[in-house]
């Protein structure tokens, strides 16, 4: 039985990773208008580059961030350019294509690891895995800290490329209003690879630090997919605000029934589906409304 | 000299024709104005002339180079801007950062602080919202911001499609102030607008469009006086 601080400091920190994922999805959705069904197949594979970084090379698992992010940009950018930009545009709401032809990327980067990997689980075991240290008198393992703080490096980066720098600002402009984006000179198509490469670094660097945490095997990041789409429609993406709250709530319901109640861990997944269901049918725009708030992303 | 010769435009959409066989001409310097009534096709030829349309057929010739067909961000760094109708601000990013945006052309970067300033001076509301958000301005500041924006790109050719329509009075004289100085800097401008007797007071040339074809062309003063134009158009408002 934990008590309440417990809940909130393991909530705060899972929130972070969940804010994490979700951005990944936001900014593709921003730019192109697609749901990038793919996040958690990338996810799977950014678990499985730092696994082999970790076990080839002996990288540590949060410093072959260093590597996994930049290299998943670069993939990010080459999917980008060889598949996705022969999809026809997207309109208000994803096409069909889009929703297809990611998935169908999904299973390829699934048998792809079945390929390379075999399906036996995996898991990367350091020295700090089993420990831990007290925060704020709360007993916190190791790796979930350095989780934190990867996800907080990561989700300020974003914030100040988009904030700061042209290239950022063209994402930005792209997602509010594409034509007056090209008018200003903006190559959509450019800041379309930008986008989908930055998304899918993120996928890769979320997937990466959530191999320190769990086992895996190539079905693995469905359920984390899953938590993002909660985090959406739960809380919108207006705004760092609105992402951080949308992934408290749910890391918080899912940490508080785990404590509370005998609900087993494996139904823990069972939590994020439920909340979007019952959010769901509680909006009753339904999924307009969340691809209206995917829309307003970065505003 | 002749900065833009258009030749023969036709744009759809789908298949629907909505400029049938468009030509006009304009000089560097020179402020022209496309008048016509709800539908006529101004703002098909202007967003065909900035790229965000393709048109089927024509010449568009800018400064000796056939453009026709190339995508808008080229011709925006080639120094055609267009200021949208509507406004078309980026609602959640502040003034500043919708006028900064402006000057995303690489050859704008580099003066862009100098041109900052002048629009400031033109408009100095802006300066006092530079950290509003530009969804929540105003419609005649909202109207500055996006003239500012256009600006911002030093654009060799300017257009402005109905950059008065839905302001208050006082606001469209302002508006046209701003035109005017705008004109004084030598800045050359197709301007599209419903207010054809502003509009016509701020030309050097007009051409009459009516259902996606030019049916009247002249100098200003010519067509101030044309009984077509009066009986059609200057039946409102007044100079
Ligand atoms: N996005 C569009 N799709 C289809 N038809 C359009 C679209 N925009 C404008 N039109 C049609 O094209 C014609 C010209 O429109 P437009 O250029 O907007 O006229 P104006 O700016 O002179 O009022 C009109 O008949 C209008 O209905
Ligand atoms: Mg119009």
């Amino acid at each position: 039985m934990q008590d309440i601080a417990g809940v909130l400091v393991n909530s705060v920190i899972s929130a972070a990773l969940y804010a994490t994922m979700a951005y990944g999805l936001a900014v593709i959705y921003g730019v192109m208008r697609i749901i990038n069904l793919a996040h958690a197949g990338l996810m799977m594979l950014g678990a499985y580059a730092t696994f082999s970084l970790f076990t080839r090379f002996g990288l540590d698992p949060f410093l072959s961030l260093l590597v996994v992010g930049p290299l998943f940009f670069l993939f990010g950018v080459v999917l980008y350019r060889l598949v996705v930009r022969r999809l026809p545009r997207s309109g208000a709401t994803p096409s069909m294509e889009s929703l297809l032809l990611l998935f169908g990327v999904w299973l390829v980067l699934q048998n792809f690891a079945y390929f390379i990997w075999t399906g036996d689980t995996q898991s990367i075991l350091t020295a700090y895995t089993m420990k831990s240290v007290a925060v704020l008198g709360v007993r916190v393992g190791v790796p979930s800290l350095f989780v934190f703080a990867g996800s907080v490096l990561s989700l300020v980066f974003l914030n100040v490329v988009l904030k700061t720098t042209y290239l950022g600002k063209a994402i930005r402009a792209v997602t509010q209003n594409r034509d007056a984006a090209l008018l200003a000179g903006v190559d959509a198509d450019s800041i379309s690879a930008v986008a989908f490469g930055l998304g899918t670094a993120f996928a890769g660097v979320a997937g990466g630090m959530l191999s320190t945490l769990y086992a895996f095997t190539p079905d693995f990041g469905r359920s984390f997919l899953l938590k993002a789409f909660c985090i959406i429609v739960l809380g919108g993406m207006e705004s760092v605000t609105g992402v951080a709250a949308g992934a408290l709530v749910l890391a918080f319901l899912e940490n508080g029934l785990s404590a509370w109640t005998t609900l087993p861990t494996s139904f823990q997944d069972a939590v994020s589906f439920t909340l979007l269901f019952v959010t769901l049918v509680a909006f009753p725009q339904g999924l307009p409304g969340l691809f209206a708030r995917l829309r307003t992303a970065f505003r | 000299m002749r900065l833009l010769t258009v030749e023969s435009l036709d744009v759809f959409y789908g298949d629907v024709q909505a400029v049938r066989n468009v030509s006009f001409t304009v000089d560097e310097g020179e402020v022209v104005t496309l008048i016509g009534a709800n539908g006529a096709g101004k703002s098909t030829t202007l967003r065909a002339l900035a790229g965000l349309l393709v048109p089927r057929a024509g010449r568009v010739v800018f400064d000796g180079q056939e453009l026709a067909g190339r995508p808008a961000n080229e011709l925006a760094s080639r120094g055609i801007v267009l200021v949208p109708e509507g406004r078309q601000l980026w609602p959640a990013m502040t003034v500043l950062e919708n006028l900064r945006m402006g000057a995303y052309p690489k050859h704008a970067r580099a003066r862009a602080d100098a041109i900052l300033g002048e629009i400031f001076a033109m408009f100095p509301i802006l300066e006092r919202r530079v950290s509003q958000k530009a969804g929540t301005l105003s419609g005649g500041e909202q109207q500055m911001c996006a003239i500012g924006r256009g600006l911002m790109a030093q654009p060799r050719l300017l257009l402005l499609d109905e950059p008065a329509l839905g302001l208050s009075p006082l606001l469209v004289r302002e508006v046209f102030a701003s035109l005017r100085a705008i004109r004084a800097r030598g800045v050359t401008i197709v301007l599209v607008e419903q207010n054809v007797p502003h509009a016509l007071a701020l030309a050097d040339r007009a051409y009459v469009l009516e259902t996606g074809r030019v049916t009247l062309t002249g100098t200003a003063s010519e067509l101030l006086v044309d009984s077509r134009v009066r009986d059609g158009y200057l039946g409102y408002g007044s100079v």
